[in-house]
């Protein structure tokens, strides 16, 4: 009774306050809530996702694949599995992730056709996830304690913040901007500048769409600006809370992916 | 004989392309089958590759082809009635031995009972392990000559006609393999790479007169695994025959010696990479038993650029080897490019086996490989210096629907 009591004093006040915030809300709570709601709506999630890259050539590959995951808290450690459809050389692989939050991530990738769960070492985030312009850490989200944030200005429907490297070693940027829409607090729009200034790499996203009361970014572009060439980023039949177990993130679902719960209907 | 196979590949190609047409994705590329219970239809995937490469000197025992041949594989799997069933053929026109070859790569069907437990039966692929391609508790049939030609990596596995039941539990999970008919590796036995022969003491060819005595037992292969907090225990077991001729009958003929392994695996993140362990007691029942054991370490050395590392030892009362291997992997921006240098050296015995290879990804159909299969030697009765006749290089161009 004095729990829920105090639960619902606590939730007043967030409420209060989050009305309340304006131009006093740092910029950090900023990119947090975004984060959240760009990696982690729901307890858990499916979802198809479809990749189409175009070179600077104008020459296009494709990427399909389902997403399952689980957050194990939000913000926090969170089980993905990736099961990929096409092209047909990656057919039947399955990617399996357990995102740390401090620590390095746990990954395996199962090939079919040798019959190996392939264990994979910690690698650099910041490289191309299956072929695409998108990085690792773009499908998996960035941990925010990496950057520094500053509200650079804001307008009456979004934020625009600068995000600074705390360990500019690490990563290939220098810095980069993010717009923040208000209405759904997700990213829309990042370019990454480098050493000198110049923009050389932007993701927008281009379709927002509310599923079970979650804005969900369903289709998106990450194009390189100095080279050319772009990928898009589509996704389908969205499912959150849909009440995956535990047990679906193993070895298990490499060998034998549970058909059931990726059975794709809207 | 290769305009025959450049025929043949054009052939194939042409099939493969028609098989493929309507996985165009430039119209309505959003929009088109996402493989929904609506639209689900039979898709049959595979590939079409040619295949070519020559040893670097004229050998004693065999020309200088090593490899040449166009290859359809043809896949397809489909779920029906809570079981998944899976079909994958080859079929290939081998120049080397200038003869037809099919083979049934898996043929098996898939399903769960009791919630808890997977059965797979059929012909299927089957591995386990930590071992980068050095194997301790995978008894697995491999094909050893694919590997060593410079076929697809996915042909080292040589396919095993099998039952396997896979149950999982809180505490632990339990992998029972039964194979009703022995497998043998697809060992080197002298007609398309020569070995040495220590019945006779010295390098062999082809030679019919040598035969090969197979048993008509069964095996069976059990694993128990858990992952803890992302470490990953096993344990194995294996009862069956050595996977080559190690033994010889009454009659002098080469055959395949009882043998039963038990051993044990354990891998985990270790700073900022991969550290794994493996033991393995093989006990031969007519030989002399030994042991061997394993620790290997992966790690991204820079920017998509991975080492690997393993030490290995195989410890008998009389006899030891020991072997150093090195892994390292690059890949380009676009992660289409893949250059990878494996290295075995053997201290004690002072020979190795180098294979260095390229993978480019052209696009989502067409792909290049190529590499060169490098054994050297100090003396030829040695586990990789037997091979050095048989070096070689090969290129392989796929196109894959």
């Amino acid at each position: 009774m004095k729990a829920s009591f105090l639960t619902a004093v606590s939730a007043a006040l967030l409420i209060i306050s989050g009305q309340a915030i304006g131009a006093e809300k740092s910029a950090r709570d900023i990119v947090e809530q975004a984060e959240l709601n760009a990696y982690y709506s729901g307890d858990d999630g499916r979802s198809a996702a479809r990749m189409i890259i175009t070179d600077n050539q104008g020459r296009q590959q494709m990427r399909q694949f389902t997403i399952l995951r689980k957050d194990q808290q939000d913000g926090g450690v969170q089980d993905m599995m990736i099961f990929f459809s096409r092209p047909a050389d990656v057919r039947d692989t399955v990617f399996r992730v357990v995102k740390q939050v401090n620590d390095d991530d746990d990954r395996w990738l199962y090939l079919p056709d040798l019959d190996l769960v392939k264990r994979i070492s910690a690698g650099d985030k910041r490289t191309s996830f299956v072929g695409s312009h998108f990085f690792y850490e773009d499908v998996s989200g960035r941990n925010t304690d990496l950057d520094n944030y500053e509200l650079v200005s804001e307008s009456e429907d979004s934020y625009v913040l600068k995000g600074t490297p705390k360990d500019p070693g690490n990563v290939e940027f220098s810095y980069y901007e993010v717009i923040i829409d208000k209405e759904h607090m997700l990213p829309i729009e990042s370019t990454f500048y480098n050493e000198s200034g110049e923009a050389y790499r932007k993701m927008e996203v281009l379709k927002v769409e509310t599923v079970q009361g979650y804005p969900t970014v369903t289709h998106s572009r990450m194009s390189d600006l100095t080279n050319g060439g772009q990928t898009e980023m589509q996704f389908r039949f969205m499912k959150y809370n849909i009440g995956l177990p535990d047990s679906i993130f193993s070895e298990r679902s490499l060998r034998n992916p549970p058909a059931e719960w990726l059975q794709l209907r809207d | 004989m290769i305009y025959r196979a450049f025929f043949l590949f054009t052939v194939l190609f042409t099939l493969a392309q028609a098989a493929s047409a309507q996985d165009s994705w430039d119209d309505e590329q959003w929009d088109s089958d996402w493989g929904t219970e609506q639209d689900q239809s039979i898709n049959v995937y595979g590939f079409v590759e040619a295949a070519i490469g020559g040893r670097f000197e004229s050998s004693p025992y065999h020309k200088r082809l090593s490899i040449a041949e166009p290859r359809l594989q043809l896949g397809f799997d489909e779920r029906w009635q809570d079981i998944t069933w899976t079909a994958k053929a080859d079929g290939w026109y081998d120049g080397f031995d200038e003869t037809w070859h099919g083979q049934i790569r898996e043929l098996n069907a898939q399903f769960t009972v009791f919630d808890n437990t997977d059965i797979k039966v059929g012909r299927q692929v089957l591995t386990w392990g930590t071992g980068d391609y050095l194997f301790l508790n995978d008894l697995f049939p491999k094909d050893w000559q694919s590997f060593f030609v410079g076929r697809d990596q996915e042909y080292l596995k040589a396919p095993s006609d099998a039952l396997r039941v896979t149950s999982y539990f809180d505490w632990i999970n339990i992998d029972l393999v039964w194979t009703p008919e022995f497998d043998h590796d697809n060992y080197i036995r002298g007609e398309r790479i020569s070995y040495f022969n220590p019945l006779s003491g010295q390098l062999t060819g082809d030679d019919p007169s040598i035969q090969f005595v197979e048993p008509t037992r069964d095996e069976f292969a059990v694993r128990l695994f858990r992952n803890y907090d992302g470490v990953e225990y096993a344990a194995y077991g294996y009862d069956g025959f050595t996977k080559s001729p190690e033994a010889v009958t009454e009659n002098f003929q080469p055959t395949f010696g009882r043998l039963t392994v038990v051993g044990a695996s354990v891998r985990m993140t270790f700073g900022p990479g991969l550290v794994n362990t493996e033991v393995a007691n093989y006990n031969r029942h007519d030989a002399a038993d030994h042991w061997r054991a394993l620790v290997g370490y992966e790690q991204e050395l820079w920017t998509r650029f991975t080492g690997g590392f393993q030490a290995y030892i195989e410890k008998g009362d009389t006899q030891t080897r020991t072997v150093l291997t090195t892994r390292l992997t690059w890949r380009d921006e676009r992660d289409d490019l893949n250059l990878s240098l494996f290295a075995f050296v053997s201290p004690n015995q002072n020979d190795g086996y180098l294979r260095p290879t390229f993978d480019y990804r052209i696009d989502d159909h067409w792909s290049f490989s190529g590499g060169f299969n490098l054994f050297f030697r100090e003396t030829p009765n040695t586990f990789f210096g037997q091979f050095t006749e048989n070096n070689n290089a090969y290129l392989r161009m796929r196109y894959a629907f």
